[in-house]
């Protein structure tokens, strides 16, 4: 019984790659066009992820970043005691009578710029080229674990928004729901793109099928007369539309490592750092998710072709 | 028994009622359009009656569930007048078809195709594709075909139909080695030259 079961399993993955020879020139148009979908599909999935990554950043930093305003002339230097130390210290006394105040870190224009060489050296010279007194006055606030709720800090926000010399405020929470608004809505056009890819990968894998069946709609009918079962005929056609599929999304994340080490890792995660954005690949469960779509890609489409014959 | 076919309301058998034994050679004979063919494929399902009873091997078949039908037609071999081999396929490929079909292990069917196309002077030919063999080669591919699963019963439809008396007679020849060794043969021919030839029981369906 087992050794009859090998036989036939033989048999179906020798027909499925006599039917794959047989109509060579139809098949690689058909992965070509699934590849395609699949890399889309990687491509947003890989993008969603990194958002998401984003985002998370954000949820375990509790911490406020306040710009001050620089006045529209530059200080005179010859004064004992720079004015912006004095408006500086001013806000940080506010600060410190906040309740859940961790730390305070002030951040003057030489200090920001010190900042940015250190932590960007890709952008060294552009750097180098820009006065520091350009460079933004910075007050960093950290918070106690305890005083992250969203109504706390966006009182606060409220509060150091209204003080003198204030620019802008950000904090980690207000990134957060921006970013927020931004992951749903890349899940939300990426949700359409996927049903569309899928849509149309069942499509092709349907027509590269049913092309076959409609060729060989003469030996099939020969198979079915000397006993072959509607299974027979049936099981081969799964086979080649599975290896279609898992050759189609091989290629496609094959392609997506590609890119995504030749253009990002090389060119742009340079750019990206000056963000602090950290660019990861997907993990081997989102490549599992799009691996069994791409294999329910092509059952759909063999099911829906054999469905009408058989 | 009593079978009756009709399409759209015009019967081509009309109460038709006969019995084949095990070991018999007989031929199924009338004009065109008596009905042969149509008897040869009620008799592999391949047609229901539209009343009447069909029986094979003791089974009704005209009331056969069709996931029974394909392996009805593993017990019974069918040649048909126009081949129906698969012209991308060579000679031993064609002939280990039905033994691949129910599962059959390589070695096993390497041994018996062997077998079967040495039987039809064919093995020189096995690695030929059919549409380069001639008509008579052909259907002696078709013959290998359906007796390499030692079946019970062997059903061809105007075997000879499109071929020289000379091929004929072989393809008969044949047809007797396999029935000397148990496997019952139904010919269906209007051929009366085949008749003779074949020395066999002779049905006519006009008569029934």
């Amino acid at each position: 019984m087992i050794s009859q079961k090998i036989n036939y399993l033989n048999n179906y993955i020798r027909i499925a790659f006599l039917n794959i020879k047989s109509n060579i020139a139809g098949n690689i148009f058909a992965l070509s066009i699934m590849s395609f979908s699949f890399f889309i599909m990687l491509f947003f999935m890989l993008s969603y992820v990194n958002i998401y990554n984003y985002m998370l950043s954000f949820e375990k930093n509790n911490t406020m970043i306040i710009f001050l305003k620089n006045s529209e002339n530059s200080p005179s230097l010859s004064n004992r005691v720079h004015p912006y130390r004095i408006t500086a210290a001013g806000i940080i006394n506010k600060i410190k009578k906040f309740r859940g105040v961790k730390k305070i870190k002030y951040y003057s224009n030489k200090l920001s710029y010190q900042f940015m060489l250190k932590h960007t050296p890709n952008i060294r010279t552009i750097l180098a080229k820009i006065k520091p007194a350009y460079f933004p006055r910075i007050i960093k606030i950290y918070f106690k674990p305890d005083y992250i709720s969203k109504i706390y800090l966006s009182n606060i926000y409220l509060r150091l928004k209204s003080m003198k010399n204030i620019k802008f405020v950000y904090y980690s929470k207000l990134m957060e729901d921006k970013i927020n608004q931004f992951v749903f809505f890349t899940k939300m056009i990426g949700f359409i793109v996927l049903l569309f890819l899928f849509i149309s990968s069942v499509f092709v894998s349907y027509s590269a099928i049913k092309l076959i069946i409609l060729r060989k709609q003469n030996d099939i009918e020969i198979l079915k007369l000397i006993g072959a079962t509607n299974n027979y005929i049936k099981i081969p056609m799964y086979i080649e539309s599975a290896m279609g599929s898992v050759l189609a999304f091989i290629l496609s994340l094959v392609l997506l490592s590609a890119v995504f080490n030749i253009f990002i890792y090389y060119k742009f995660n340079n750019f990206l750092s000056f963000f602090k954005i950290n660019i990861i690949f997907l993990n081997n469960f989102d490549i599992l998710i799009v691996f069994f779509i791409a294999l329910l890609s092509g059952f759909l489409g063999t099911y829906f072709s054999s469905r009408k014959f058989f | 028994m009593h079978v009756y076919k009709s399409y759209d309301k015009n019967y081509i058998l009309r109460d038709l009622s006969f019995n084949i034994y095990k070991g018999e050679f007989v031929f199924i004979t009338g004009p065109s359009g008596a009905g042969k063919t149509t008897t040869m494929k009620m008799v592999i399902a391949m047609e229901k009656p539209t009343h009447g009873q069909i029986n094979v091997f003791n089974e009704d078949i005209s009331a056969i569930h069709p996931k029974q039908i394909p392996f009805l037609r593993r017990k019974i071999g069918f040649v048909f007048q126009d081949f129906k081999l698969l012209t991308n396929r060579t000679v031993f490929q064609n002939v280990a078809l039905g033994l691949e079909i129910s599962g059959v292990s390589g070695s096993i069917i390497a041994k018996n195709v062997t077998e079967i196309l040495k039987a039809v002077e064919l093995y020189q030919k096995k690695d030929e594709y059919p549409l380069s063999l001639s008509g008579g080669e052909q259907q002696r591919v078709a013959i290998a075909r359906a007796l390499v699963q030692n079946p019970s019963v062997l059903i061809a439809d105007e075997p000879t139909g499109n071929l020289d008396f000379e091929t004929a007679s072989i393809i008969i020849d044949i047809l007797k080695s396999f029935n000397n060794k148990g496997t019952t043969m139904i010919i269906a021919t209007h051929d009366k030259t085949l008749i003779e030839l074949g020395r066999a029981r002779v049905i006519d369906i006009t008569k029934n």
